[in-house]
């Protein structure tokens, strides 16, 4: 577990300079150098009048099932979203006057889909759901330009 | 092993798109990287859709209000998945903003966004037209910083 800054909140009080054991909280960037910052710590967290820091967690708990009707009822919707996606991608193409709309319409059924997918089962990157979709994927190795490479450093990665 | 996920092209590229800001909001750049490595494949897989007119999607949205929400809440109502339910309600109200922004765009044409901007909140989906970005997401009070300009 280790802090993060939210910039927007941010007021410059520099609490978190005085407090941190490490220097992990002062950086040119703005954001704190996770691997100086102590697990558990959050004596900046607690020190920030402007609750512009918080904690980012290194392991989620294991989440409940979905009910697979649920989950297949969301599937069939998610489907759905991307096809106005890309229905209202193609029409943001042309050369009508109503591509920018098209173009908004694309982007909210980016967004719909995304929500879709994430309560149907992909919410969380390390969740045993998407785990078992990317060793799945691992079957596309060999489909002319699949970064399978991507898959194996997820699966690596998110343990 | 063979792929048996029941997800097209399409909809793989929504699934990382979602799993990239996870990583993100995680602080986990690389991991949100490699999502979006995964995206940029399945969104040039999924390809460009057909000659297509506006009027394809009011099929689409019909069919979504009419069963597609419907089979999503009567289920989560059953099982208690209040997650689900929140994906309801927000989709549905944004879905209803679709369907209303292509009908007065059939009436009006171009002068609908004459002198406004288009803003997307990237919470929800909701779709804006006004001069001025909204305070707040009518639908999922999402605050200004979170949407984006078209």
């Amino acid at each position: 577990m280790h802090a993060a800054r939210n910039i927007a909140l941010c007021t410059k009080d520099c609490l978190c300079l005085f407090v941190c054991p490490t220097g992990a909280t002062d950086t040119e960037n703005g954001q704190i150098d996770f691997s100086r910052c102590l697990d558990g710590c959050r004596l900046c967290v607690d020190a920030c009048p402007s609750h512009a820091l918080y904690l980012v967690f290194d392991r989620y708990p294991v989440k409940p099932q979905k009910d697979a009707v649920v989950a297949s009822a969301l599937d069939n919707l998610l489907e759905s979203k991307v096809k106005q996606e890309l229905i209202g991608t193609a029409l943001a193409q042309g050369e009508n006057g109503g591509a920018k709309l098209a173009k908004a319409i694309a982007h909210s059924n980016r967004v719909l889909a995304e929500d879709c997918a994430r309560e149907a089962r992909y919410m969380l990157p390390q969740g045993s759901e998407t785990r078992k979709l990317l060793t799945e994927l691992l079957g596309r190795r060999g489909d002319p330009g699949f970064p399978v490479d991507a898959v194996e450093q997820l699966l690596e990665l998110l343990q | 092993m063979e792929y048996k996920e029941p997800h097209t092209n399409g909809a793989l590229a929504a699934i990382c798109t979602n799993l990239s800001k996870a990583c993100d909001k995680q602080m986990r750049p690389t991991e949100a990287g490699l999502f979006d490595k995964l995206a940029s494949y399945f969104s040039q897989s999924a390809g460009v859709a057909g000659p297509v007119s506006i009027n394809d999607l009011d099929a689409n949205i019909a069919a979504d209000t009419e069963s597609g929400y419907i089979a999503v809440e009567s289920r989560a109502q059953q099982v208690g998945d209040r997650g689900a339910l929140r994906c309801v309600t927000w989709g549905k109200k944004v879905t209803a903003i679709h369907k209303s922004v292509l009908v007065r765009y059939a009436k009006q044409g171009d002068a609908l966004m004459e002198g406004s901007n288009l803003y997307v909140c990237e919470a929800c989906g909701f779709i804006a037209i006004a001069k001025e970005v909204p305070g707040l997401c009518p639908i999922c009070k999402a605050p200004a910083s979170r949407f984006t300009k078209i």
